[in-house]
């Protein structure tokens, strides 16, 4: 049990690292191409490759994101109610996402292989299927992510359980 | 009562531009065929959403249809493409010519068996483009180094390639201002974009390659489309040939008054340039991407029918 | 679509995850359409983020973490403070000029409010400003980012209602200044009758503010070389995003030599769970735009609206009254992602500008984010500043009637918000 705890630990720095590389290649790349226009050297394929990175950027940062408890929620009827009301309200809400990411990538999988005929327009024989991807592979993070916040909720008895996430960076 | 059928219908063009009257031609003529049994909805400005993502839902069954082009169709039957390069179609007359010869009807075929297309028409032509410039050209040489947006497809990057260009994908929206302060030298368009974005104001010549003849299919899903009933079926794609017919011709017509509106405004139009050495250059694009012989084979065909 | 309302309601108060909430109920839309497939709800997911124009957001929010790190919050601080250290309440308009220099780095009023009341918020306390007062400083300051570029709700309101970003910037710089205006004096005087004193005795000489001008000369460039750049046609938004990052990362490298690899990371990361919490919200809404386009409501409402009066104006008024209460409940991000689509086509018919219509939605449906019940920048500092929303409230009408006064001067003289753009752009 550690030691698959020490592996997803392993997966999660991936991730956010990955995130963080994608989102720098995206800004050189996107850079990149405004200068290359000025200069008379359009880079053809910069939009559609800056799009399809910016595909797995956002889905990998929606997973880490949810780790940091950065989803913004609105809490200021629900904190007014009695403990063991939220408790169940905080259970109930976790598994219908939970439920929701679930069915992203029973259809994203499909979906994948469905769109892969589908080619960005920009770059000649680079199927889109890589990007569809993205929401599959994205969602299986974010699902395992909210299975174990959910599981922490379930476990966090009423009496114990605190009203907290306050909204971030946001507006 | 409402209809039985309803087909959401998109397109990215202005709600000014004549296919749209085209098209609510169309809908309105289905809707009084059919007595309110079947109603198309027209989405003008991609109000539904962008051209590569309908295609996508129109493969997955969504009873919606789209306005669109043989570069995007050239990705499921790559030959397709062929109709979207440098001098392949020059009439309407041809267009019509073409949509009985059986290698088209064979693509048809594939679109729907293989990949969920039903193309219900095939003979909406927005008109010839043309090179749009600052710069005087008369020849493929006079175009060299010169960046001229087109859209981002392999078939219009090698074709303005051939033609001497450096083709440059960028947002039709954002052609003015890339024009006006030298992001791009120019642009390959139809006259009616000319004055639908103003483009006068920025540009000095339309150069009259006419390097393509911009033919559009109207594409919607073969599943829904077979769940219609027969009668439906055929109202509904006899109505969309007429109306794109209809549409072609009155566009032929109005580019003469686009033409006289663009020179009042200051632009030249140059029609004495080296056509040939243009046909010559455009070639290379059938080279570039394999196409001769699909090329080669329409050409046969269509001389079979003469 | 009204069970889909319905429940997005319903998930909201029960306190779901805002993204999550928009986004289950937008999927219950394709549950009640039996003949759209399952799979199209996840390709409009996906789709959103294959929009080249929304990568301005990432971009921007990047470039304003990066300006953070090479410390230009303490330098434009310490400037702010030269400037406003001789006024009553002295504190209190250094958030003001504060958030007004910051506007330009940053694009979020709940970051910049946040901010603010971390590092202004525990002097403030001890030198005596009521914590409800301190809070509603610098929320209400806050705003002042949202108007002055770059700014995510306008980089939105322009990709979705196609209305030139470069032409919103430069249409909110007024709008923005004027805000700091009126919050200015709105500190001064309710800090004269609070006995909130200067910091100093004397405006500070030249030769004291001159130095920090210096100092904080990259980031007070930073919004005009944004406009400029726009205007010259050199660089589309998501260009002019990574160009501010780009810019951030060479004044951090060159000019301040404050950014190391250290807090470079720290800065990617930080970014990452921001982007991914805006951008994981805007990918979910695309469910509920779907259902709205597919019913076809954009061209019902406009045509149901324009049934109601035949006066423009009256209609444009009801359209500012609906999005201020809107705004109450929902937050603005969300209201432009959803509603933009709708209100633009209304706007067009009304014969409105649409950059005067855009910069004043923001800033309305923005004005929400103060308000009870659902105002996030508000619980942001509130639960900073350790006070209550009803603290809060008392000490801030003030500030909310001066916001009042600016939208109802920048709706009544549209020149405000379009003299510069017509000025740079050309009508
Ligand atoms: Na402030
Ligand atoms: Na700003």
């Amino acid at each position: 049990m550690n030691k698959l705890k020490k592996v997803y630990e392993a997966v999660c720095r991936v991730e956010e690292a990955l995130a963080g590389f994608l989102l720098v290649v995206i800004l050189v790349l996107v850079f990149a191409a405004a200068v290359g226009r000025t200069f008379g050297h359009p880079i053809s394929w910069a939009m559609d490759m800056s799009v399809f990175l910016f595909a797995w950027t956002v889905f990998f940062s929606a997973d880490v994101a949810m780790r940091k408890d950065k989803h913004v929620n609105v809490d200021f009827l629900v904190s007014k109610l009695p403990e063991k009301v939220q408790y169940y309200l905080k259970v109930v809400n976790y598994l219908i996402i939970d439920a929701f990411i679930a069915f992203l990538i029973v259809y994203g999988i499909p979906l994948s292989y469905f769109t892969r005929f589908r080619t960005f327009q920009g770059i000649p024989g680079f199927s889109y299927m890589w990007a569809t991807l993205s929401l599959p592979v994205g969602g299986g993070l974010l699902l395992i992510s909210s299975i174990i916040k959910t599981r922490q909720i379930i476990r966090d008895k009423p009496s114990t359980h605190a009203v907290k996430t306050m909204p971030k960076n946001m507006g | 009562s409402a209809p039985r059928y309803v087909l959401r219908f998109n397109h990215v063009l202005a709600p000014t531009h004549p296919y749209h009257a085209g098209f609510e031609k169309w809908a309105q003529r289905v809707y009084e065929r059919t007595n309110g049994g079947l109603q198309v909805l027209v989405f003008h400005s991609a109000q539904l959403g962008v051209e590569e993502d309908i295609l996508e839902q129109i493969r997955q069954g969504v009873p919606v249809g789209q306005n669109t082009d043989a570069a995007r169709l050239g990705n499921y039957v790559p030959g397709i493409a062929v109709l979207n390069a440098p001098y392949f179609v020059n009439s309407i007359e041809e267009v019509v010519k073409l949509n009985k010869l059986p290698i088209i009807q064979q693509w048809e075929t594939e679109l729907a068996e293989k990949y969920g297309f039903k193309v219900l028409s095939f003979n909406w032509v927005q008109g010839y483009r043309h090179f749009m410039t600052n710069k005087l050209v008369k020849t493929p040489e006079d175009l060299k180094g010169l960046r001229i947006r087109t859209p981002p497809a392999p078939i219009w990057q090698e074709s303005i390639r051939a033609l001497g260009a450096v083709p440059t994908a960028l947002n039709f929206g954002e052609v003015y201002t890339a024009i006006q302060q030298g992001a791009i030298d120019g642009a390959e368009l139809v006259y009616d974009n000319i004055t639908g974005a103003n483009l006068f104001e920025v540009l000095d010549y339309v150069i009259e390659t006419k390097h393509f003849l911009l033919v559009n299919f109207e594409v919607i899903s073969s599943k829904w489309f077979n769940s219609l009933p027969k009668e439906y079926q055929r109202i509904l794609e006899e109505e969309c040939d007429r109306a794109g017919l209809e549409t072609s011709y009155e566009i032929e017509r109005n580019t003469e008054e686009i033409k006289k509106y663009v020179q009042e405004k200051g632009m030249k139009i140059i029609t004495d340039i080296d056509m040939e050495a243009f046909k010559k250059a455009g070639e290379g694009a059938y080279k570039a991407l394999n196409l001769m012989g699909v090329r080669d084979e329409v050409m046969k065909q269509m001389q079979a029918i003469e | 679509m009204t069970l889909v309302f319905i429940l997005f309601g319903i998930f909201l108060i029960l306190g779901m995850p805002v993204a999550f909430a928009i986004g289950i109920a937008g999927f219950v839309f394709f549950l009640q359409q039996p003949h759209l497939p399952l799979t199209l709800p996840v390709q409009l997911i996906l789709s959103e983020t294959q929009n080249f124009n929304l990568l301005a957001i990432p971009m921007f929010v990047f470039a304003g973490n990066l300006m953070n790190e090479t410390g230009i919050t303490q330098r434009l601080m310490r400037f702010a403070s030269v400037l406003t250290g001789h006024m009553y309440g002295g504190l209190a308009q250094v958030s003001v000029v504060l958030s007004t220099l910051m506007g330009g780095v940053t694009g979020s009023s709940i970051a910049d409010a946040s901010m603010e009341a971390r590092i202004l918020g525990p002097t403030m306390t001890e030198k005596g400003y009521n914590r409800g007062y301190t809070a509603a400083v610098h929320a209400f300051s806050s705003l002042i980012t949202i108007a002055i570029p770059p700014g995510i709700g306008l980089v939105l309101y322009g990709s979705i209602g196609e209305v030139s970003v470069g032409r919103l910037f430069a249409g909110g710089l007024v709008p923005g200044l004027l805000m700091a205006l009126f919050f200015g004096i709105t500190v001064s005087i309710t800090s004269r009758k609070k006995g909130y004193l200067p910091e100093r005795e004397k405006r500070a000489p030249l030769k004291e503010i001159l130095p920090e001008f210096a100092h904080s000369l990259w980031a007070i460039l930073f919004p005009f070389l944004l406009i400029f750049a726009l205007r010259f046609g050199w660089l589309v938004p998501s260009e002019a995003g990574a160009f501010a990052s780009v810019y951030a990362l060479v004044v951090g490298i060159v000019a301040y030599r404050e950014l190391k690899w250290d807090n470079f990371k720290r800065c990617v990361k930080s970014t990452i769970a921001d982007i991914g919490m805006i951008m994981f919200l805007i990918a979910l809404s695309a469910l509920v735009s779907y259902g709205l386009k597919w019913e076809m409501i954009p061209q019902q409402l406009t045509q149901a609206l324009l049934g109601i009066s035949s006066s423009p104006s009256v209609i444009f008024a009801l359209i500012l009254v609906f999005l201020l209460i809107l705004g109450m409940f929902i937050d603005s991000t969300v209201i432009i992602l959803l509603l933009t689509a709708i209100l633009v086509p209304i706007a067009r018919q009304l014969g409105l500008d649409l950059v005067y219509f855009g910069v004043i939605m923001v800033i309305t449906c923005a004005t929400g984010l103060l308000t009870p019940p659902v105002g996030l920048t508000m619980y942001a500092v509130c639960s900073i500043m350790e006070c209550s929303v009803a603290d809060f409230m008392k000490e801030g009408w003030p500030f909310l009637v001066s916001l009042i006064i600016v939208i109802a001067l920048i709706v009544l003289f549209p020149q405000l918000i379009l003299f510069v753009p017509n000025l740079l752009f050309g009508t």
